[in-house]
């Protein structure tokens, strides 16, 4: 039982930071039905800017996300509005491919600049961890998992109670009519793609206390973010902070009860599963 | 009228297949005169490049089916070819076939899974299912050997009777072999797209519910395609894996070379013949050359960077490991500026000059 419960909760801990990186992903289909095979590369950028401000300026991971994630929106307006702009209109598969070689890019640029060793970035309570009745649980996932639940709150906030917000949830609902109705929608799919990449970055920042960082940690994550979004519906943020709960914990106990290096196989799985019976996702409207 | 237009056609076809066998034929004897073992090498890896886009170029290219895990059956052909080999003493050009049918079941189970699903889905379940296939691959230690990888020593000798056909030392016979792999999977490209089966397969890419309300049935003629683009893929794996000598998760069954098949296809043009072909020869020599440091050797002699300074030990150390970046920039290049990659790119321009004249 102890064991159950310590990987649940470890699963839930890492999970927080996974609904990150799927809400993200899920906001930028959601406004522009791009999906984003860049994110887990914008994600690696966040580490390493994470990682740089920690060993150059000394600036804690947690901190740093203050810098990283007003720094990563900017490049994702500024990826959206250089690259991604001009596909809008273009076929889904040049899309996907747009965004590939994107993610080509930032890997290999970043390998070219920091070589592709593996960084780790050790604080001081890197490996410590609180004990509640027997269940040890880490503290950097824990103060992360709680960075995340603000950040998650904040975004909600936003997206329900601002004029701006308002104006990407109606442009993701609808992208004519909402133009129609007197919204900059070109503005919007920025704003979308900038908190995308922000959103990817801060959770590159929070995992990299108790992660391996290198130029190709990118593509697994990813992956990682396409079953999140799909599991919790295309376009859903609730649903994206559902699905990364769920893969998290499915990654822990596959980890536990079947072996780690099995556990990626038991998330692709219930990935399939999830698109062939239900396609829509968990919490998204029916859309094939 | 109508029977001069035929003959100008049929001249310019002539005029075409001569053309065709030219090339052929000068390629057939490249050997005979090129003993340079990295020139062989080179147009080797572009035999396979082409290959590998060709036949991906049937599901995605023609069917319209974006599958980006290419590497499934890449590496289930490679991997079973091998094993054969080295575990059962099985020659590869018998191993081969059980590769293809080892294939033809794996497509079968993912095309029965993953053509429920259309456009972006199908593309992340394509994803999904090549990467179980290289965790398998990684986590089943006691018969794939995992990560480690498997090392192909024991390539025998091919006999015909008492006649010693070839021994395999030397590049030359996997030159021949890998220029008729490349010139069968264009031979097939052709005969799919001038059957009725092209037209069943473009009819599905280009509006999959109006070709459903003509009657086509949809789900098979998808795995047919699939099929015939997983075979053909096999028998790339196959080949690398006997030419290089080495298996190993993330060489063969990676999503990397998921996106690289892709990658040759969408540069050289899609859905088109010779757009694989095109893609090759622009890719494969590019990213040998960077491997190689050709490129760095040659910025140092133009004299901008000097070797011994800082620049030049880190263009040294890291240019070969960049080749891949620029696959990523022209991947960008290409989608943003020529959409119908770089064949269709010239044809266009082609068109223009002509009416340019006219």
């Amino acid at each position: 039982m102890t064991i159950f419960l310590q990987s649940l909760i470890s699963g839930i801990l890492v999970g927080g930071v996974y609904a990150l990186i799927g809400i993200g992903l899920t906001l930028i289909f959601g406004v522009m039905r791009i999906i984003n095979f860049a994110h887990g590369d914008i994600m690696m950028i966040g580490m390493y800017l994470t990682y740089m401000l920690f060993s150059m300026a000394g600036i804690d991971p947690f901190v740093s996300v203050l810098i990283s994630f007003p720094l990563m929106y900017l490049l994702g307006v500024f990826l959206q509005k250089v690259l991604i702009n001009r596909v809008l209109d273009a076929l889904p598969q040049n899309q996907i491919l747009l965004t590939i070689g994107m993610g080509l890019i930032m890997s290999n640029t970043m390998m070219l600049a920091f070589t592709s060793d593996y960084k780790i970035l050790s604080t001081t309570y890197s490996s410590s961890s609180i004990s509640i009745g027997g269940i040890s649980i880490s503290q950097p996932l824990t103060i992360s998992f709680l960075i995340t639940a603000v950040i998650t709150a904040g975004l909600y906030w936003f997206l329900v109670k601002t004029n701006t917000g308002q104006a990407v949830r109606a442009t993701a609902q609808d992208r004519e009519a909402a133009q129609l109705m007197g919204i900059n929608v070109k503005r919007m799919s920025g704003i979308a793609f900038g908190l995308g990449a922000g959103l990817a970055g801060t959770a590159g920042a929070l995992i990299s206390p108790t992660y391996y960082i290198f130029p190709q940690v990118g593509s697994v994550f990813t992956l990682k973010a396409f079953v999140i979004t799909v599991l919790g519906g295309m376009g859903s943020v609730v649903g994206a902070a559902i699905g990364g709960v769920i893969v998290g914990v499915s990654e822990s106990m596959g980890a536990v009860y079947i072996s780690s290096g099995w556990k990626d196989v038991v998330v692709y799985v219930i990935f399939l599963l999830v698109l062939l019976f239900k396609p829509s996702g968990l919490l998204g409207k029916s859309r094939m | 009228m109508a029977t001069t237009t035929t003959t100008s056609s049929s001249k310019a076809a002539l005029v075409k297949l001569a053309i065709a066998l030219l090339i052929v034929g000068s390629l057939f004897a490249v050997p005979r005169y090129v003993s340079s073992p990295y020139a062989l090498h080179i147009m080797i890896l572009i035999f396979l490049s082409t290959i590998m886009g060709e036949s991906w170029n049937i599901l995605g290219g023609y069917t319209g089916q974006y599958s980006v895990g290419h590497a499934a059956y890449f590496g289930v052909g490679a991997y079973t070819t091998v094993m054969l080999m080295q575990f059962r003493q099985v020659p590869p050009w018998i191993g081969v076939w059980a590769g293809i049918a080892a294939v033809l079941v794996v497509a079968l189970i993912i095309g029965s899974i993953c053509f429920r699903l259309r456009g972006p889905y199908f593309v992340l379940a394509s994803i999904a299912v090549a990467e179980i296939m290289r965790l398998s691959a990684t986590n089943l230690n006691s018969i794939t050997k995992g990560a480690e990888g498997i090392l192909a020593t024991e390539i025998p000798v091919f006999k015909i009777g008492e006649h010693v056909v070839t021994d395999f030392l030397t590049k030359v016979p996997f030159y021949y072999i890998g220029l008729s792999l490349a010139l069968i999977t264009i031979a097939v490209t052709w005969g799919v797209q001038h059957s009725k089966l092209g037209y069943y397969f473009q009819a599905i890419r280009e509006d999959q519910d109006a070709a459903h309300s003509l009657g086509i049935n949809i789900p098979l003629y998808k795995n047919i395609g699939l099929a015939i683009s997983a075979t053909l893929t096999a028998l790339a794996g196959s080949f690398y894996a006997i030419y290089v000598g080495f298996v190993d998760p993330t060489t063969v069954l990676s999503l990397d070379l998921s996106v690289q098949i892709v990658l040759v296809c969408i540069i050289g043009g899609i859905g088109t013949i010779y757009g694989p072909v095109v893609g090759a020869i622009a890719l494969v020599p590019l990213s040998e050359a960077l491997r190689s440091n050709v490129i760095a050797e040659g910025i140092f002699k133009t004299g901008f960077v000097d070797p011994a300074s800082a620049t030049g030990t880190f263009l040294k150390e890291n240019l070969a490991h960049a080749h891949v970046l620029i696959y990523g920039i022209l991947v960008v290049i290409v989608i943003l500026f020529m959409p119908e990659g770089v064949l269709g790119f010239i044809r266009k321009l082609g068109s223009r000059m002509k009416k340019g004249k006219a």
